[in-house]
């Protein structure tokens, strides 16, 4: 059985009358890639500065390692690196001097810091960089710097951020790999982001939290085996009568239909040949359709069906 | 820890543009500007003679014609006055035999044609007279023997705020200037005490939040920080200094180490304000700013840095203001410097304004100690 590293129960945070966060419950083992999937507002942020000790919260514990964490808690501390969702660097210090400066509030060991900021460095591909100021540095370049700057001193959890906002698809990529190098040289995560793909490629495992609170947690396939949904299959058809709607709905499996846009999407729950089945009626019925498509649940369904929204805007 | 905070601490400094411009360009280029502009008007007026005033009195006031008496006799009378009426006054006013009118009534006023030095002269000597009137009736009328060493006092004063060593004939009107200025640039390290406060202070920037939640202890690094800001400040004041010293080669009399330790006492109190105004409430950066910056003017402006005569309003109506304003006591420092030969005035103001610092460096980490916030 592998370590707790994080252990939140109970978690009661307000702001005034908005309840940030209600009754939270998180318990984090050793080795995890958690992904914290929330959409914007939900409380994220807050969940990681109150983990830091650096937001008071109402109600509540907090365990790192083993131990209750406080501000003073400097053997907790040292053993965390941070990227915070909003870059913290110094505009005047250059690339390497960021760096050395954040790994120096860890690493007081002169030689032993030197060898950790040229791993960071070479970790986020800066080298070639290393002399610019922060503000001659592209949104992504900016973004590694962030990372570099949380990771120096090799800490055993590392908390990222959103660390992709702003970024483009390849330091994006860049990124997600460099952390799950991060996690196979033993080093615990908590990954938050409003973004699917990116969690459903990374996390082991994922906390789906809205307004507040941890509505569901599991590895991707346990998340989508907790939904009724098990397929949706989307079918181009022109014109269809409303009687042919409900013949479809009548049939074993299928929990809801929705047409429009000349789109027949049909949500089906369980079941084998649910595609054949629904095509079955079309053809009887003498109703010619286009392209056919069977998906898979997303996490934007499990997303769908546990808030009641999407996670996220089709456009973002 | 401490020195490595020290150290990031002090190159942010030198990298940060407006720190390096009010600190280290501004000083130089307005210095420049003073020496420029001031050695030009330094070459017409300078063979110094008694100015020519005429006194038209309205009511009796046997004080002031006393005082005035003294001031026009002697060895290098300050004055060459003349009990006229008001007719009289205007005609030589007016052929330029006279530098201005005094009209004494309930009140005293003045009359000038031009602005110049004389007429700046006579006005401060009457906003002296006016801050000591008491004292010196009182003077006249039970202890007339100590009337000289009040009159003295008081041109002593006077020659400060004007910068006229009248005593030793020497007539460089506008050192006070280069004071100001060098008062003014050890001061403005507010702007980086500011700074200071936001890089620590976990609900002001991100940087901050990231520096508290590392195992670092923050007073040490605060201290580090400050002391940085105040090496930092220190060495552009110094150069300040240097340069007004030795390389406009301006005479600020003989006491130059003690010019270069005002400027440290200086540097020290503006730095340490700026931590503390720093550290008070949750504001955007830029607003905390504008906030510092108006503060540090506000009080250059009270303590005379700006308008001369400001000081004197102040003294008259709310005197406590230039006991505690940090600006007015900088000038202070210098004013003291140059006027009396014993250190004791110069000590009291220097020992304030260290008292003045550590409250601003000690209030200003109680407020930023704090390691768990509300709200970010
Ligand atoms: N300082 C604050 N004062 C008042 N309300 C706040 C404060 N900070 C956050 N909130 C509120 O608390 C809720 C949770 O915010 P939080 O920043 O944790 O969300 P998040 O999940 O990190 O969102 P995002 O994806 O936008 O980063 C939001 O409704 C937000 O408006
Ligand atoms: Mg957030």
């Amino acid at each position: 059985m592998a370590k707790t590293v994080v252990k939140i129960e109970n978690l009661v945070k307000r702001y005034k009358e908005l309840i940030a966060l209600d009754h939270f419950n998180l318990e984090i083992k050793e080795g995890e890639i958690l992904g914290l999937l929330g959409p914007n507002g939900s409380g994220k942020t807050t969940t990681i500065n109150c983990l830091l000790s650096l937001l008071s919260f109402d109600k509540g514990t907090i365990e790192i390692f083993g131990e209750k964490m406080t501000p003073s808690n400097y053997k907790i501390k040292k053993q965390i690196g941070i990227i915070m969702q909003n870059v913290a660097v110094f505009n005047e210090l250059t690339v390497y001097e960021n760096i050395d400066y954040f790994c120096g509030l860890y690493i007081t060991d002169k030689s032993l810091r030197k060898k950790y900021v040229q791993e960071a460095i070479e970790f986020t591909g800066l080298q070639d960089f290393i002399k610019f100021h922060p503000k001659k540095l592209s949104g992504g370049l900016l973004r590694r710097l962030n990372i570099a700057c949380g990771i120096a001193h090799k800490p055993k959890l590392i908390i990222l951020d959103e660390p992709t906002v702003a970024v483009d698809p390849q330091s994006r990529n860049k990124i997600l790999e460099g952390i799950a190098d991060l996690n196979r040289n033993g080093a615990t995560i908590i990954y938050t982001s409003h973004y699917m793909e990116e969690v459903e490629q990374l996390c082991t495992r994922i906390a789906i939290m809205d307004k507040g609170k941890n509505l569901a947690i599991g590895t991707k396939d346990e998340l989508k085996k907790m939904i009724k949904n098990t397929e949706t299959v989307t079918i181009e058809v022109l014109d269809l009568e409303n009687s042919i709607i409900s013949k479809i709905n009548n049939l074993p499996h299928v929990y809801e239909v929705n047409y429009n846009d000349s789109k027949l999407r049909v949500y089906c729950s369980g079941g084998k040949h649910n595609l054949v089945r629904i095509l079955d009626v079309l053809t009887q019925n003498n109703v010619p359709f286009g392209r056919v498509f069977s998906e898979l649940p997303t996490l934007n369904d499990v997303f769908l069906e546990i808030t009641g929204k999407e996670l996220r805007d089709k456009e973002d | 820890m401490f020195f490595h905070n020290f150290k990031y601490s002090l190159k942010n400094a030198f990298r940060q543009k407006e720190f390096l411009f009010w600190i280290l360009a501004f000083p130089i280029i307005l210095g420049t500007f003073f020496y420029v502009a001031f050695n030009s008007m330094y070459e017409k007026e300078s063979v110094f003679n008694e100015i020519p005033i005429a006194i038209v009195e309205n009511t009796e006031n046997t004080a002031f014609k006393e005082v005035i008496k003294e001031l026009s006799t002697g060895k290098a009378p300050m004055f060459d006055s003349k009990f006229t009426n008001s007719k009289a006054a205007l005609e030589m006013l007016k052929s330029n035999d006279i530098s201005g009118i005094i009209y004494v009534d309930s009140e005293l006023s003045l009359t000038v044609s031009k602005d110049g030095i004389k007429q700046t002269i006579i006005k401060s000597f009457l906003d002296q007279y006016q801050i000591r009137e008491s004292i010196i009736t009182e003077t006249v009328n039970n202890n007339p023997q100590n009337l000289q060493s009040v009159i003295d006092a008081m041109s002593q004063e006077i020659n400060c705020n004007e910068n006229l060593s009248l005593s030793h004939g020497n007539m460089n009107t506008y050192i006070q200037y280069f004071y100001n200025l060098i008062a003014m640039a050890a001061f403005f390290g507010s702007v980086n005490g500011l700074y200071i406060a936001i890089n620590n202070q976990g609900n002001l920037s991100a940087i901050a939040a990231r520096k508290c939640i590392s195992p670092t202890n923050k007073l040490t690094s605060i201290t580090a920080s400050l002391l940085a800001s105040f090496a930092a400040q220190l060495i552009c004041v110094s150069i300040g200094i240097t340069y007004i010293l030795f390389t406009l080669k301006v005479d600020m009399g003989n006491k130059i180490p003690m010019i270069y330790l005002s400027g440290a006492v200086g540097s020290l109190t503006g730095v340490t304000m700026g931590f503390f105004i720093g550290s008070f409430g949750r504001l955007n950066q830029n607003v905390k700013m504008a906030i510092s910056m108006s503060v540090t003017m506000l009080s250059c402006f009270l303590s005379g840095l700006m308008i001369g005569t400001i000081k004197v309003f102040i003294e008259r109506y709310l005197p406590i203001v230039n006991r505690i304003n940090p600006a007015a006591l900088i000038s202070d420092l210098f004013y003291c410097l140059n006027i009396y030969d014993d250190y004791k005035r110069y000590t009291v103001k220097c020992v304030t304004l260290l008292i003045l610092s550590v409250i601003f460096a000690i209030g200003g980490f109680l407020q930023t100690r704090r390691k768990k916030y509300a709200s970010l």
